[in-house]
């Protein structure tokens, strides 16, 4: 099957803009889903007795869950662009606990030019509540219509 | 089974696994990443079915891959590098690999830090980046 790939074209945007929030409530049982379909069964992650001999006394979510919120953000924002060419270098800082509301935010702080095209640094932040989860930057090449900088 | 492996037995440079594991980005698999972030799939789809595929699959073959360590029970994903070098098309099959790039205790945890690449049916390069995981227990 051939598929037509998403338009990248989008307005460039300016250092400071912020991207539209990612936010999920966490349960046990969203947790138990990520496991079946990532095939993730850590213990750590899915089974309380295990969990409660562990450095954080419970089950905790998987980080690469978290991830799938961030590149979900980056994605709507961007038109896809996330996925065609996006890079991102993050860390891990806190656990998602089952109950958590965890809230992706993101932050254009630069935009540069490579190869012709746009490119957006963004500073990424996941929270839980004032406990902060995961911290780092994506870099998003982004064609524009008009190919110029803003 | 195979047995899991101590943080000493872990060598810097080995590859994993021996030879490259395969994933197939096939529907099921997409549709049930999708379910299982919330995600509702908005991009990912031509009206109702499913004709696109999230780079961010790769939280489901870095898995597959991670599980060829063998790593023992409640290891730990501390940093993430991802980049991603082109689409990766609805049923394509990638040949994954990484290797071991260093190793060392922090704070009395052990720290594995590994590489990898994800490539094409055609050779090209779809993914490619840098976990950093707190080995689990030893056995």
């Amino acid at each position: 099957m051939s598929v037509a790939p998403l338009s990248t074209t989008a307005p460039v945007p300016r250092a400071g803009e912020t991207l539209p929030q990612v936010a999920r409530t966490v349960d046990q049982a969203t947790i138990d889903a990520y496991a079946r379909a990532s095939g993730d069964f850590n213990p750590i992650h899915v089974d309380p007795a295990f969990a409660a001999t562990g450095p954080f006394g419970r089950t905790i979510a998987h980080g690469l869950m978290t991830l799938a919120y961030v590149a979900e953000m980056l994605n709507g924002w961007s038109r896809g662009a996330f996925d065609a060419a996006g890079t991102l270098d993050i860390a891990f800082v806190g656990p998602v606990f089952a109950g958590d509301r965890v809230e992706v935010n993101g932050t254009v702080d630069d935009v540069g030019e490579q190869d012709g095209r746009a490119v957006a640094s963004i500073t990424l932040e996941a929270k839980a509540g004032e406990r902060t989860i995961l911290a780092g930057r994506a870099r998003i090449p982004l064609a524009t219509q008009s190919g110029t900088m803003a | 089974m195979q047995r899991y492996r101590r943080f000493d037995e872990v060598e810097v440079g080995e590859v994993f696994p021996a030879a490259p594991l395969t994933f197939t980005a096939d529907g099921e698999k997409v549709a049930a990443f999708l379910a299982a972030t919330g995600n509702d799939g908005r991009l990912y789809r031509d009206g109702e079915a499913l004709a696109r595929v999230p780079s961010m699959i790769a939280c489901v073959y870095l898995i597959d891959l991670l599980t060829a360590r063998r790593s023992p029970p409640g290891g730990i994903h501390a940093k993430q590098t991802l980049a991603f070098h082109r689409p990766l098309r609805l049923g394509e099959t990638l040949s994954i690999q990484g290797r071991v790039t260093e190793k060392y205790v922090r704070k009395e945890r052990p720290y594995v830090v590994s590489t990898f690449e994800a490539h094409g049916e055609d050779g090209s390069l779809v993914s490619s980046g840098q976990v950093t995981s707190i080995w689990g227990r030893d056995p």
